[in-house]
């Protein structure tokens, strides 16, 4: 017999069966689906099914005995726990310490980095100035004063200033080009 | 002075509670009750006898390694069962993804085959001794894409709901149903062919 019922039905059928449905839609299925002859035939094979698995799956036993098969658990577990415990194999003893090393390496300079950056917005002030010679020729140099807010830049003529005096080290024809106000606009003087 | 623990004796809880404090004696003790029907959930859904074993035994070393997540709210023998189920699904997707998927499985997942068989109205297994309706129902089961079998495995012998069953398998509630059904007319029809070829 063919059932001619539609397939979200079939399904809707077999979840009140399974008890899946809330109670108000159970009630309905109970009193419309599950009554025609279709819903009745369709019920009768499904609980034929579900009767038939209940209880009988087949007793199957593991074909190893107790001893043997719980040598291998065993060896396994032992295996897996070595393997967690043991380092990498192959590696020297120079390429474990740096293995460990490098986690603390990296930490050491992140804690020092983030020290300097701390300390520095602590004060407001840069300890260290910053000078910066650009070119041997020009002989131009930059100093930064990070607590005002300044930077000047020197320009100097070096191979004219080494001629009138070789020995000096700090040039006496440095000139400021230009000053850079706290505000940022250049001041030319 | 601590208590030795008898462990043929002793309880599932109380063998739990000792492979917890790393009596591997304990644990022996549970595999050896509850060995036969995690071979057998394993056995059932991957209908390979070497495989099963395999997967078993891997199955133990895990609930070994898990221990400490077990909370007691189900039975030993159940979180055993849960962890063997899906140690076999992830093989099964394995091996599914190795191989074509036939064109009876791709209609079978799309749910038009089973509005065509035809319902059957005689109880197949009526009057069957319990041996053989065992054989029967085992011998229709090795028949079905493992899909199929598996929803019905934990639908009609691990007692799932639907929603449970969709998680497990990582699928909605509607593809279950639908399996599920298909799962049970199948059934239905290969039993009474079965018991037609006699």
């Amino acid at each position: 017999m063919k059932s001619n019922m539609k397939h979200d039905d079939q399904l809707k059928l077999q979840a009140w069966l399974d008890g899946e449905l809330p109670a108000r839609e159970a009630a309905e299925v109970q009193a419309g689906l599950a009554a025609t002859a279709d819903g009745r035939a369709l019920l009768a094979e499904l609980r034929n099914t579900t009767a038939a698995l209940s209880g009988h799956e087949a007793g199957v036993t593991l074909p190893e005995s107790r001893e043997f098969f719980w040598s291998k658990i065993e060896r396994q577990i032992a295996r897996e726990a070595a393997a967690i415990d043991r380092p990498a194999p192959g590696l020297s003893w120079l390429a474990r310490l740096r293995r460990q090393l490098i986690p603390l390496t990296g930490f050491a300079t992140v804690t020092v980095v983030c020290g300097v950056v701390t300390l520095h917005s602590l004060t407001g002030t840069d300890p260290v100035a910053e000078m910066e010679l650009a070119n041997e020729d020009i002989g131009a140099c930059t100093y930064h004063d990070q607590a005002n807010k300044m930077t000047v830049v020197w320009f100097s003529d070096r191979s004219r200033a080494t001629e009138a005096a070789p020995d000096a080290e700090i040039l006496p024809a440095m000139a400021v080009e230009s000053v850079a106000a706290p505000d940022g606009t250049p001041d030319a003087k | 002075m601590k208590k030795v623990l008898n462990h043929s004796s002793a309880s599932d809880e109380e063998l739990v509670a000792a492979a917890r404090r790393n009596d591997l004696a304990a644990f022996e003790e549970l595999v050896a009750r509850h060995r036969d029907k995690i071979y057998a959930r394993a056995f059932s859904m991957m209908r390979n006898e070497e495989e099963a074993v395999d997967v078993a035994q891997e199955a133990w070393v895990k609930g070994w390694q898990r221990l400490v997540q077990f909370q007691g709210e189900s039975s030993f023998g159940t979180w055993m069962t849960r962890i063997v189920i899906n140690l076999c699904l992830d093989q099964l997707r394995r091996r599914k993804r190795q191989r074509t998927e036939s064109i009876e499985e791709l209609s079978e997942e799309a749910g038009g085959v089973e509005r065509q068989m035809p319902v059957v109205a005689a109880n197949p297994t009526e009057r069957l001794e319990r041996i053989e309706l065992r054989k029967r129902i085992d011998g229709a089961l090795a028949l079905l894409s493992h899909e199929h079998r598996t929803v019905l495995i934990l639908h009609e012998f691990e007692e799932m709901e639907y929603k449970e069953i969709a998680k497990t398998m990582g699928c909605s509630i509607g593809t279950v149903m639908s399996r599920l059904f298909y799962a049970r007319r199948k059934m239905a029809v290969l039993l009474a062919g079965l018991r037609n070829e006699e």
